[in-house]
């Protein structure tokens, strides 16, 4: 899918995959590649850059620790975060419903006899 | 399990370390944010690496798939540019702001010290240039809350614009460009016309912390200012 598409709904998405635990930002990208089946196979230069933003934000915390010999930056949801997705979920909701109610197929109505 | 961990891997580690090079050469801001960047970019593409490996690629190919993947340093280093340009602002602002007490108590002591401190009387002579540092000192005052406001959790509820953070950055600078020009020009001003009320030391004291940091506030306008043009 292309990248375009999905702006608007990242930082979302980011927010969702850190919902059940902390992760580096690696995992992240796999976690969204893994739970969307390979559908947002998103570009690594717009996650790492967006995590960042998020943690500005306060809507996740950052820390680093060693693992195995590497340095390594985990991410995990703040309060705000939590409070963020639930926002961005309630939104997603009510866009969903709305163009599924346009776009989906309507029944055609039978052709009227001759 | 050697054999999984590329950075056990001479040749791919040369590949990985070679990438980030040149993206160390094309990011901007503070070292140490650009230094934080780097180390966990590296470990990304270690982790890339070892899937690629899992995946059955040799060492070099797996650690060129992971670059392909993380994408060309130029896209990257610009994906990052605005956070780091932000950080870079965040910096120079707080950096200037803090010098603002040192400075300003120098010269407090240097005017309380001459024979006619400008706040005992009517504005008059060449001193009638201090309300133009007073509005100086405020602007940088509201500037640098801009720049931590920009920088920091209030962002979320601001305008997203990149160039946001360095253009306020830049208006600190200028302001304390405004306001060391302002104390020398109407230093000068008084050794002209009556250099009997000057206290010299104290007012030689004043003026070359003054001149430091007009250097270095001139030089953070000027970088505040590029990190916006290379942003717009």
């Amino acid at each position: 899918m292309r990248a375009e598409t999905l702006k608007g709904h990242l930082d979302g998405l980011l927010l969702a995959v850190l919902e059940a635990g902390p992760l580096h930002g690696y995992a992240v990208i796999q976690a969204v590649r893994a739970g969307s089946g390979g559908a947002f196979d998103l570009p690594t230069g717009t996650v790492y850059p967006a995590l960042h933003r998020l943690e500005r934000a306060g809507l996740v915390r950052a820390s680093w620790s060693v693992v195995g010999g590497r340095r390594r930056r985990a991410y995990q949801l703040t309060p705000a975060g939590r409070r963020a997705l639930a926002g961005e979920r309630a939104a997603w909701q009510t866009f969903a419903t709305a163009v599924s109610a346009l776009l989906d197929p309507v029944p055609t109505p039978a052709p009227a006899g001759p | 399990m050697t054999a999984s961990q590329p950075r056990h891997d001479p040749a791919a580690r040369r590949v990985l370390d070679g990438y980030l090079a040149d993206l160390a050469a094309r990011l901007p801001g503070p070292d140490r944010a650009r230094q934080a960047v780097l180390a966990e970019l590296d470990d990304g593409l270690v982790d890339a690496t070892e899937v690629h490996l899992a995946a059955g690629l040799a060492p070099v190919a797996a650690a060129r798939a992971a670059i392909a993947e993380f994408g060309d340093p130029p896209t990257l280093a610009a994906a990052f540019a605005p956070e780091l340009a932000g950080a870079q602002a965040r910096r120079s602002a707080l950096t200037l702001v803090r010098t603002g007490p040192l400075v300003g108590g120098l010269w407090l002591v240097a005017l309380a010290a001459s024979q006619a401190p400008p706040w005992r009387h009517e504005l008059t002579g060449v001193w009638v240039g201090l309300p133009v540092v007073g509005a100086a000192v405020l602007t940088a005052g509201l500037a640098t809350l801009l720049v931590v406001a920009a920088t920091g959790r209030p962002s979320r509820w601001l305008p997203t614009r990149p160039t946001l953070a360095p253009a306020a950055a830049a208006a600190v600078g200028i302001a304390a460009v405004v306001v060391d020009l302002a104390m020398l020009g109407m230093l000068t001003g008084q050794a002209v016309t009556g250099p009997a009320a000057l206290a010299w030391i104290p007012a030689a004291v004043a003026a070359l912390a003054s001149l430091t940091r007009l250097v270095l506030a001139g030089r953070a306008a000027r970088r505040s200012l590029a990190a916006r043009a290379a942003l717009a």
